[in-house]
């Protein structure tokens, strides 16, 4: 599937800052196997002093700005052309928890993808014994890790709300457990924790995802906003399998990947601008097109 | 002398009652009971001298730690507070010979940390080849991704190490712990070692004492080639006052003469570092960081971090500024990796480990989980990745000492999570005498020591930091435990050289440091000068109250009543003895001066601690007429003796002027503001004598304008006299001459708004005579004044 992607991010400060340094985490990279990116830019207003265009350890494209002349809003859009061409696995590889403990030590490598990254507890992702208990209902003995990767999906999926109002970004995950209620970065987070708990290596996936018009209806420019979802390490031969618990479904063609970390942390797309209240004011959105090759 | 002769006078005078514990080796008596050899001139020398000389002697270092300012921060419950430095008088003595296989040791070990720190930010050989489990260094919070793939500026990961050495029951050194992040405490050993000669100045040069003062000029040499041009500045970075070891800071600052910077005086621009001056942006190339790495940019680390500069993590990566020790070297100071430092050294040094550390199981492979579980009384069992010493981090015990429900959940972790615990090997330590009522006892005793680079590779400090327990449990080592230091004396059979930073060991070199002044710092002075003005206005007029409260209590001229209303907008009601909002002055002035202490001399900190405590002990007790009257005299005492060492001692150089333009332009408000008051046509009587009194010009108004009392009189010597120096026009003089000297800014600095403003406020009071100062001119002028000093906060400190 090809897409043409338009993101942009304003921030209105509503009075005008010094200066300021951000870090951007908004333009997908080319992943052999998944995706590849034909033609992409980031313009930005006002005009930055400094920019800079890395790469993260992770693999994920970032962009650092300086501003060094008072402004009072700042306005970034990025846009992608992107073909998405999933090579989904036909057959279920991965092995029960027990095999895959075995396969986990047997990776020495701290590389990018190295399943020992995404094990332990970050400040977003901390043991929770409500979570572990929670994980436990999607494990049975003998079951593959990616049955229990869907399985512990497909509940969240049920046993959750989708309500933007109930969270924010910075809602810790306990909050959003207990409420039951959240959006697709808490679902995105509480699945990642249950994964831990039962020792499957998890991170998270930030990104674009297209949202299918209903039938006969146009498809609302701008009505989709960034997405969230999980990958989770399956052993050696299924590798890294991505799951996105706010649609239950496993990532598809309709999944267009920005960045990839442990957690919301690692993969914000903008980090450095001013948190400040009163008349400070953010807007986002996200326009994913398809397009008719030809 | 033999030894033979050494035992014929055994424990000879003080050390007659010494008893070290049994099975145990303590460093200054051998087991038989005889003065180990290089400790036998130290005793002789105190045997020598009666015990109120002793204690003249040991009073004599105290004095100077206390004159020094040297203190630490203790925290306890949801405050801290200031602790005299607990030094213990006694030295650890280390002869040479031992010296050099402890140096030799540490060296290899400072190689192969830094070869295994360059493994760990690059191809993670040793995961790969198994000498390291991945999850150590993948789990680890002190791991810090951004940082990996990249070379520091330099090609080195670690400058400045500092190690913690403890003695086995065999007395062999063994190495309990590595200082890599940022290791405190040299500055400490530095203040010892001062202190100490002062208490045995004459055996100390007896003694052949190395210098420690070699270490520290070749580790400065080694920051100075460690920058890419002579007009890069070298700083020490700080998280602030309010850390617990800030003290340190900015002594090693003060000593070495480089500026002392927190986070916010750095800004990242066209990727390069540099610092925030009054003259502008200035290019940075070398930072010692006594922060840790977590808090240095809230763009890729900590987010947040308020003490930290965005942009530093990505100029270090572009090798933009060099950082001692390197973002992410913290990592080696986890206890786990002590488990396969031996194996590691094989790999990555080609040698056995010269000094072996304490013996150090981690528990996630099953083998050693095992182990651990088996052994589990006779280990101390603590968090793999905790990164202080087993003895002091108050959550590491020895598995027999834990409670039951301890041990419990510390077995059903070791079980469930073994990777998160190590189990290690527990040392009885080395004992040493510590002087506790006159009596000499023995105390389990901690050494840390420093490895510097140089040209030359690594260098050891001749001496160090000893850490002694206030108990004989040795995890009282903790200073927040009550624990105390020793200077550590590294003696030779032969003359030591005298090298010396500076001319004498331990003064402070008072350098320009690269005519740096920092914006935050400036601003910092600008306020100290308006706090400790402002406190003293308030405490004449306040004396000038009492005063009067004692001879008229009934008040029937009103001019109590007027005077306290005149204080009300300020916050400060005149009724108690000493006001809540004079002892807030007063720590206005602490906390303003506590952020700009490098700046300072030690005396003019001692005069303001003073001055805090004398407001502190007053405060409950003073009651409100003659007695407050005498006591503002003490604080106003105080108060000008702490502007008037500020004053005499500071070199009259950009920081200064800073301080003085905050003085006087605190004061002219003030004094506008008295004037329009009790000099008003409707004052009551008597006011305009206080007036005089509190403007401290009495005498001079009586010997000048013997004949009139009207109030021109007073505005002619209050506002207009320019030889006054409490007249606002003097203010204003003052204010002109001091900006035009500061440093220029923009183009235009001739002629820059702030310059021209001073000049017009000057100006516009010059040309008047007494009759036109009037309510509206003095109001006008009050607010130019605040208009002033946001120009000035504009121009300089933003």
């Amino acid at each position: 599937m090809l897409y043409d992607i338009r993101l942009s991010l304003r921030y209105d400060y509503g009075y005008p800052v010094a200066g300021g340094r951000h870090l951007l985490r908004v333009t997908p990279p080319t992943l052999p196997g998944i995706q590849t990116v034909t033609a992409n830019s980031l313009s930005v207003s006002p005009e930055p002093g400094e920019r800079r265009d890395a790469t993260d350890f992770f693999g994920n494209a970032s962009t650092a700005l300086g501003f060094n002349k008072p402004h009072d809003d700042l306005e970034l859009v990025m846009r992608a052309r992107v073909k998405v061409e999933r090579k989904t696995a036909a057959f279920d590889m991965s092995p029960d928890i027990e095999g895959l403990a075995g396969e986990v030590a047997a990776v020495r490598s701290l590389g990018a993808h190295s399943p020992h990254h995404f094990r332990s507890q970050t400040e977003r992702l901390p043991h929770v014994p409500d979570i572990a208990a929670y994980a436990q209902a999607s494990r049975s003995p003998g079951r593959s890790v990616r049955a229990i990767i869907e399985d512990l999906g497909r509940r969240i999926y049920s046993d959750f709300a989708y309500d933007p109002d109930a969270t924010r970004v910075d809602t810790p995950i306990t909050e959003a457990f207990a409420l039951k209620r959240g959006v697709c970065q808490d679902f995105a987070h509480i699945m990642i924790a249950a994964c831990h708990t039962l020792g499957i290596p998890a991170g998270y996936v930030s990104g674009f995802i297209r949202t299918i018009p209903p039938e006969g209806q146009e498809r609302l420019e701008g009505a989709d906003a960034m997405h969230a979802w999980v990958r989770a390490w399956c052993g050696r031969e299924a590798g890294w399998v991505e799951f996105d618990p706010t649609n239950d479904m496993a990532a598809s063609d309709d999944h267009i990947i920005v960045a990839t970390g442990r957690d919301y942390r690692d993969v914000s797309p903008i980090i450095g601008v001013l948190q400040a209240g009163g008349r400070h004011k953010t807007d986002q959105s996200v326009d994913v097109k398809p397009v008719t090759e030809g | 002398m033999t030894t033979a002769t050494l035992k014929a006078s055994p424990r000879p005078g003080l050390a007659r009652s010494y008893r070290p514990f049994p099975g145990v080796f303590d460093e200054m008596m051998a087991a038989d009971g005889t003065v180990r050899p290089a400790w036998q001139p130290l005793m002789d020398a105190l045997n020598g001298l009666k015990a109120d000389e002793i204690s003249r002697r040991f009073a004599r270092a105290d004095r100077y730690l206390s004159d020094a300012g040297v203190f630490y921060r203790l925290y306890n419950g949801g405050g801290a507070t200031e602790r005299q430095w607990p030094l213990s008088h006694l030295p650890l003595i280390l002869d040479e010979a031992e010296w050099q296989a402890i140096a030799a040791g540490l060296v290899q070990r400072a190689d192969l940390l830094e070869a295994l720190c360059a493994d760990i930010y690059g191809d993670n050989r040793m995961v790969a080849e198994g000498l390291l489990p991945p999850e150590l260094i993948a789990d680890n919070p002190e791991w810090l991704r951004p940082m990996v793939g990249h070379t520091p500026s330099g090609g080195h990961f670690l400058h400045f190490v500092g190690f913690e050495l403890g003695r086995d029951r065999d007395g062999r050194w063994r190495v309990l712990g590595d200082r890599t992040q940022a290791p405190s405490g040299a500055g400490f050993a530095l203040e010892n070692r001062v202190a100490i000669t002062r208490a045995f100045g004459d055996t100390h040069s007896a003694m052949n004492v190395h210098r420690l003062a070699g270490f520290f000029r070749d580790f400065r040499e080694h920051l100075s080639g460690l920058r890419r041009s002579a007009d890069e500045a070298i700083a020490i970075i700080t998280p602030g006052p309010l850390n617990d070891t800030y003290f340190e800071h900015a002594y090693i600052a003060r000593y070495l003469g480089f500026p002392l910077l927190e986070g916010e005086d750095l800004a990242v621009v066209d990727g390069k570092v540099n610092v925030r001056t009054v003259s502008g942006l200035k290019p940075l190339g070398v930072l010692w960081r006594r922060l840790d790495a977590a808090f240095t940019d809230p763009l890729e680390f900590r987010a947040d971090s308020r003490i930290g500069t965005p942009g530093l993590a990505g100029a270090l990566r572009d090798k933009q500024a060099a950082m001692v020790n390197a973002l992410g070297s913290g990592i080696l100071e986890t206890r786990a990796l002590l488990a396969f430092l031996p194996a590691l050294a094989e790999r990555l040094v080609g040698e056995d480990l010269k000094l072996p550390n304490i013996a150090t199981w981690w528990c996630g492979q099953p083998a050693e989980a095992n182990f651990v579980r088996e052994r589990f009384d006779d280990l101390l069992i603590g968090s793999a990745f905790a990164t202080g010493l087993p003895v002091e981090d108050g959550i590491t015990k020895l598995g027999a000492a834990m409670t039951p429900t301890t041990r419990q959940a510390a077995l059903r972790d070791l079980a469930s999570n073994g990777k998160s615990t190590v189990g290690q090997e527990a040392i009885a330590l080395s004992t040493m005498p510590v002087n506790l009522r006159s009596r000499l006892v023995p105390r389990p005793v901690v050494l840390r020591v420093y490895a510097a680079r140089t040209a030359d590779g690594w260098t050891i400090m001749p001496g160090g930091l000893a850490r002694i327990a206030q108990t004989t449990d040795p995890a009282a080592i903790a200073l927040q435990r009550g624990g105390r230091v020793a200077d550590v004396w590294v003696t030779s059979p032969k003359p030591v050289d005298q090298v010396t930073l500076m001319s004498r060991e331990g003064d402070e070199v008072v350098r320009t440091p690269q005519g740096l002044l920092p914006s935050r710092t400036a601003d910092n002075l600008f306020w100290l000068g308006r706090y400790v003005e402002r406190a003293e206005d308030t405490v004449r007029i306040l004396r000038a109250y009492n005063s009067r409260l004692a001879e008229r209590p009934d008040d029937r001229s009103g001019l109590l009543a007027m005077t306290a209303g005149y204080l009300k907008p300020l916050g400060t009601d005149p009724t108690r003895g000493i006001p809540v909002s004079l002892v807030d002055a007063i720590d206005d002035v602490q906390h303003t001066a506590a952020r700009v202490r490098d700046r300072f001399s030690p005396d003019g900190w001692l005069a303001l601690r003073d001055l805090s405590k004398a407001v502190g002990q007053f405060a409950p007790k003073i009651q409100p007429g003659d007695d407050a009257a005498r006591a503002m005299t003490v604080i106003l005492r105080k108060l000008t003796g702490f502007s008037g060492l500020v004053h005499e001692n500071m070199v009259r150089f950009t920081g200064w002027r800073f301080l003085e333009i905050g003085r006087r332009l605190e004061r002219a408000i003030q004094m506008a503001r008295l004037i329009d008051t009790f000099a008003d046509r409707d004052a009551p009587d008597g006011a305009l004598d206080m007036l005089l009194e509190i403007g401290d010009s009495t005498i001079t108004h009586r010997r000048r304008y013997s004949m009139t009392f009207r109030a021109l009189s007073h505005i002619d010597l209050l506002a207009l006299d320019p030889l006054n120096p409490r007249s606002i026009l003097f203010q204003l003089a003052e204010l002109k001459a001091q900006i035009e000297l500061l440093p220029p800014r923009g183009e235009t600095s001739a002629r820059s708004p702030l310059r021209l403003e001073a000049l017009r406020l000057h100006t516009s009071l010059a040309v008047r005579e007494p009759a036109a100062v009037d309510r509206a001119v003095l109001d006008t002028l009050r607010s130019d004044l605040a208009g002033l000093s946001n120009l000035l906060t504009a121009t300089y400190f933003r």
